[in-house]
């Protein structure tokens, strides 16, 4: 009995061993590249946040396989991120960024340009190519831009690519018209446009929003450029000009008619409407004020937006420190002297095109506006050097007017002594916030204004002098911004009614989305690119390039988008997303190893 | 003529007879699985049967039916006979074979209902082999995967080696005799099984650890005292159950060192995203095209570690100082306890992510940041044993012999106070295994790519909706293991404690 067991597992083992496969015989077969675990491999440390978990397993995995050793740097939310980063405590950090203007030179200036808001690095040749490319038109740049992303990625290796994102959106299609919610490339949610299936609900139902933070910065649109306000301000503050949704510079349903960029590049003409009032909140009521927004307040709005000292706390005079200065146009001649940029045609030709009634008279107060009877008001801007680009900051919501009035009425103090515990600015949240500090003074020039907000849900009302009559004229009267802090939920309540619109959807839940009968997902490609950058100081890879081109041809770019199910599009740089420069970059082992090697034999 | 006390026994043969409660107990928890297979087996938007689920319920529906049967048997036997018949019992044998469908509440019944006269070696045995098949089985299925690890090969022969070595250990217990004398066959027995435990088998070192008692000690009061205790936990079937899930997890998890490959479990593979259960990925595959099954089998490792010293620290620690505390009473009890009371008011797992947040997360601070929130509780416990037995007779007339305090202390008091000290951790690893996986889930814990349960729950969490199957594993393995802990731990309750004999 025991024998014939003995026998028999015998020949079991015997057949087992000749048909499995072992791992050191597969292993064999392709010749694995992984590097064996010799102490001598260097140490990368990876810094992120635990909402780019994923991220940082893929890159682990893929420098694990190029021979590095890695270590992972999780922090719960942005603010240790910053933190372990400013101390210092990275090889590489997940980084992330948004062009919110749509335009190149705001993908690189502060995030590359010694010095720069953001910038950790210095190099001569980056900054020149920057500066360089910020004062050409787009067809020019194109090149420049090709230039730049070989010296910071391919030469230098200041950062390595990880991927650009897809914008998404999901929407209630039983209750909105699909065609009316907008997607737009940088643009935030256009609010105005937003329609119900049944008509007869513009007034009686609220649009239900979401957003994540609750704490809103400032509803001031200078002093803030975050999550928390950018949709909200974008709303309730109407620009010169606005982006269409692929990111060109347009002036429908903006302050101006038209617009014309002068010959040389730097000053620019705005034909600005006489149909925007300013809204106020009276006993959380929406009133129109009957002042009209006019070129007084397009100049005090582009003054202290450009001027640091202009309140305490300017969180975005470096997107507009290009404007020289504004002043309105009278004299309708020189209209006509001067040639519009790369044309024969005057600005005049370029402001009057497809107007009802031709320019008459330029007027200077804002009472002898009549754009009826061709009475028009223009303002002109002047860069301090010529630079195309500077139209899309105008399109930026910290370039939103506000009321030159209302500002200076509340915001008395004096900047140099502001006290945060004693001095009320305007835009404050706190005065729109349920309870004793409530008084809300805000001006909104936009089609809606903020009525009141607690934790739980901000309110919005049609603001009743905006544009009426024409199609930019807001359809619903009522929208609420529900405060949702976790995407999941979010979700849950986009799904279960509770609100109508959810912006952003995460990569995992499109599933989700597109299976539920009632939800739309809109999609398109976004200015979202994510990307390693490199520690420059104190570490190995801030001192050898061969490390860092090591690390980055060690990144694989397909992998990362066969893992998001190919929800995520190839980059090269932060302006990937906006102009094609043909670059890109291909993970290469062979390249990896040579210069590991190499960073190995330099010790 | 049935004499007055076999008729009392046939009164109550019903409640007092443990086969026809267990026969109960497995007849519902075997239905209850069989209708999961069947709920899983049929693909409800076709209305059309998965072939291999629905086939595995054909066999649970099958030995339910044989359970079904076996339980009105005994009950009929019990009603008319007042005992358990042979024949009845011999249906034990068929049940037995249930154990190929892996369906360890029909084997595990079964074995209980082959021998009418069972001795805890022979139950111990039992679930030896059966802990030994489901480590084997589980391994296997690496077969299908495109390649094992290279000790794989050695490591099956190894473990197939010793089913066959427990499989004749099985056969020498049941051929056993009552006789006054130890078999000398029993030291070499002994040794070897405790040799074999190293595979994490703990039944196998219990079981060899009472050989070695039987042939080493002269005290047969000793012997009688562990028998009872050991008597006690084999008769009682859930708190054996839950012993051999722990083991299995044990076992699996050390065999794991020879039968699984590590990079399948944190190897991210493209190619494989979330594909749904297979022969290759039994499990599944997660986000990454990690395999599932192999994640699970490795988090057992860190879950049980991490569970286990972060019991048995508070345990030491705590047990001291409440030891020291009870015994020298007054101030140094006044000091100490409330001093711990201080550790007492903040919440442990509070204080527990405090200790993460500032010495970072690793599998270190894990088990010290565990640990330090339930060392009050554990001092509490012993000081109150100490207290109570201080004052017995044993402990006066040791101290009038002249013993020192610390022998006192640790050669008459501690040993005493154990048992509820014991039951106390038991129940409370399971508390462990979760806080573990909690904190992971919360991204304090693990690494995220390192294989533990939490970790894998937290992943299988953003795929509830379209791939539920990553989470429900590790959750079912949670489950499992502290509901297993608290078997385990009621079980040895009521072994242990002197009041209830």
């Amino acid at each position: 009995m025991k024998k014939a067991i003995l026998s028999f597992l015998l020949i079991f083992t015997l057949i087992l061993t000749g048909c499995v496969n072992t791992k050191s015989d597969v292993e064999e077969k392709s010749s694995g590249s992984g590097g064996s675990g010799d102490s001598s491999q260097p140490e990368i440390e990876i810094l992120g946040m635990s909402s780019n978990e994923e991220d940082m397993n893929i890159v682990r995995d893929q420098l694990v396989k190029n021979g590095f050793k890695v270590k992972l740097n999780v922090q719960p939310d942005y603010g240790s991120y910053k933190a372990q980063q400013d101390a210092g405590n990275f090889d590489v950090a997940i980084s992330s960024w948004t062009t919110v203007t749509g335009n190149p030179d705001y993908a690189v200036r502060s995030l590359f340009i010694s010095g720069g808001d953001y910038s950790i690095m210095a190099d001569e040749d980056v900054d020149a190519l920057i500066d360089e490319a910020s004062t050409q038109t787009p067809e020019e740049y194109a090149a420049t831009y090709k230039e730049l992303e070989q010296a910071l990625v391919f030469d230098k290796a200041y950062i390595a690519p990880l991927y650009s994102s897809y914008k998404t959106q999901a929407l209630n299609k039983d209750l909105l018209k699909p065609d009316s919610v907008r997607l737009s490339k940088s643009r935030s949610l256009a609010w105005e446009t937003i329609d119900f299936q049944d008509e007869a609900k513009r007034s009686t139902d609220p649009l239900i929003l979401s957003q994540a933070i609750s704490t809103l910065t400032s509803l001031d649109p200078i002093k803030g450029n975050d999550g928390s306000i950018n949709m909200l301000n974008s709303n309730m503050y109407v620009r010169l000009v606005n982006l269409t949704d692929d990111d060109k510079v347009t002036a429908d349903g903006s302050l101006s008619h038209n617009f014309s960029i002068a010959e040389g590049n730097s000053e620019y003409y705005f034909l600005l409407r006489d149909d925007i009032n300013f809204a106020k909140i009276t006993d959380k009521e929406a009133v129109d004020t009957g002042e009209m927004v006019g070129a007084e307040d397009v100049i005090f709005s582009l003054d202290r937006a450009k001027n640091k000292d202009s309140v305490p706390d300017h969180r975005t005079y470096s997107l507009h420190e290009h404007i020289e200065k504004a002043e309105v146009v009278t004299d309708l001649s020189e209209l006509e002297k001067i040639k519009q940029s790369g044309s024969d045609e005057s600005v005049r030709a370029a402001l009057e095109e497809g107007l009802d009634n031709e320019i008459t008279e330029l007027v200077d107060n804002n009472d002898a506006v009549d754009n009826g009877a061709g009475k028009y008001q223009v303002v002109k801007m002047t860069t301090t050097e010529p630079f195309p680009q500077v139209l899309n900051y105008l399109a930026h919501q910290s370039a939103g007017i506000v009321s030159k009035k209302q500002v200076e009425a509340i915001n008395t103090y004096d900047v140099d002594k502001f006290d945060v515990n004693k001095d009320i600015p305007y835009g404050d949240q706190n005065t729109i916030t349920e309870g004793a500090q409530y008084d809300n003074t805000l001006y909104a020039s936009g089609p809606y204004i903020l009525s009141h907000k607690n934790d739980y849900e901000a309110v919005f009302y049609k603001n009743p002098g905006y544009m009426t009559g024409t199609e930019n004229e807001p359809k619903i009267e009522n929208i609420n911004v529900r405060f949702i802090a976790d995407v999941d939920s979010s979700l849950s309540a986009l799904r279960n009614g509770e609100t109508h619109i959810l912006y952003n959807v995460p990569e995992n839940k499109y599933d989700t989305v597109e299976k539920d009968d009632k939800l739309q997902l809109q999609s398109m490609e976004s200015n979202a690119v994510s990307y390693l950058l490199f520690n420059t100081e104190g570490r190995e890879v801030s001192k050898s390039e061969d490390l860092r081109k090591a690390v980055l041809y060690s990144i694989n770019q397909d992998e990362i988008i066969d893992y998001y199910q190919g929800n995520k599009i190839k980059a090269v740089s932060t302006v990937s997303p906006l102009v094609n420069t043909g670059n890109e970059l291909k993970a290469d082992a062979d390249k990896a190893k040579e210069f590991l090697e190499k960073y190995q034999s330099g010790n | 003529m049935s004499t007055p006390k076999q008729s009392f026994m046939k009164k109550y043969a019903l409640k007092a007879t443990s086969e026809y409660a267990q026969a109960n107990f497995t007849l519902v928890t075997s239905a209850a699985l069989t209708f999961i297979f069947l709920i899983a087996g049929i693909d409800f938007s076709q209305m059309a049967v998965k072939p291999v689920l629905f086939s595995v319920f054909i066999a649970y529906a099958f030995f339910t039916l044989i359970q079904a049967f076996i339980t009105y048997k005994v009950k009929r036997d019990l009603n008319q006979e007042g005992e358990i018949q042979r024949s009845t019992r011999a249906w034990g044998y068929v049940q037995l074979l249930s154990i190929l469908t892996g369906n360890i509440f029909t084997a595990s019944f079964a074995i209980s209902l082959i021998k009418k006269r069972k001795t805890p070696q022979y139950i111990f045995a039992q679930f030896m082999v059966m802990a030994q098949v489901f480590v084997i089985a589980v391994s296997a299925l690496n077969l299908f995967k495109p390649y094992v690890a290279d000790t794989f090969l050695t490591g099956m022969f190894a473990l197939i080696a010793i089913l066959v070595f427990q499989l004749i250990v099985l056969f020498l217990i049941v051929k056993e005799k009552q006789q006054p004398n130890t078999p000398k066959w029993k030291l070499t027995v002994g040794m070897m099984l405790l040799l074999i435990s190293f595979t994490g088998n703990l039944f196998a070192l219990a079981l060899g650890l009472f050989m070695l008692l039987e042939v080493f000690s002269s005290n047969q009061s000793t012997i009688d005292k562990w028998y009872n205790i050991w008597e006690k936990i084999a008769g009682n079937m859930t708190s054996m159950l839950g012993m051999f899930f722990i083991v299995f997890i044990f076992s699996i998890s050390v065999c794991s060192y020879w039968t699984f490959d590590y990079d399948m479990a944190i190897e991210n593979n493209y190619a494989a995203i979330l594909q749904s259960p297979s022969l290759a990925y039994p499990l599944g595959t997660d986000n990454f095209g990690r395999d599932l099954f192999s994640r699970i089998i490795f988090g057992a490792r860190i879950s049980l570690i991490v569970g286990v010293l972060s019991t048995l620290i508070p345990f030491v620690i705590g047990g001291i100082l409440g030891a020291i505390s009870g015994y020298y009473g007054k101030r140094t009890d006044n000091i100490l306890m409330r001093l711990l009371d201080i550790l007492y008011a903040i919440p442990g797992i509070l204080l527990a992510i405090v200790i993460i947040a500032a010495f970072g997360s690793n599998t270190v601070t894990l088990i010290i940041a565990l640990s330090v929130g339930s060392i009050p509780t554990y001092a509490r416990t012993m000081r109150a044993n100490v207290l109570m037995l201080s004052n017995m007779e044993y402990v006066i007339s040791a101290r009038a012999l002249g013993s020192s305090n610390l022998s006192i202390i640790f050669k008459q008091i501690v040993p005493n106070s154990m048992a509820p000290m014991i039951v106390k951790a038991t129940l409370t690893i399971g508390g462990a295994v979760i806080a573990t996986s909690s904190l992971s889930y919360l991204g304090l814990g693990i690494e995220p790519h390192i294989p533990e349960w939490g970790n894998i729950l937290k992943v299988g969490s953003a795929y509830l909706e379209s791939h539920s199957y990553l989470a429900i594993y590790p959750g079912l393995a949670i489950i499992g293991l502290v509901l297993s802990f608290n078997f385990l731990g009621d079980g040895l309750r009521d072994a242990l404690d002197p009041k209830l004999d």
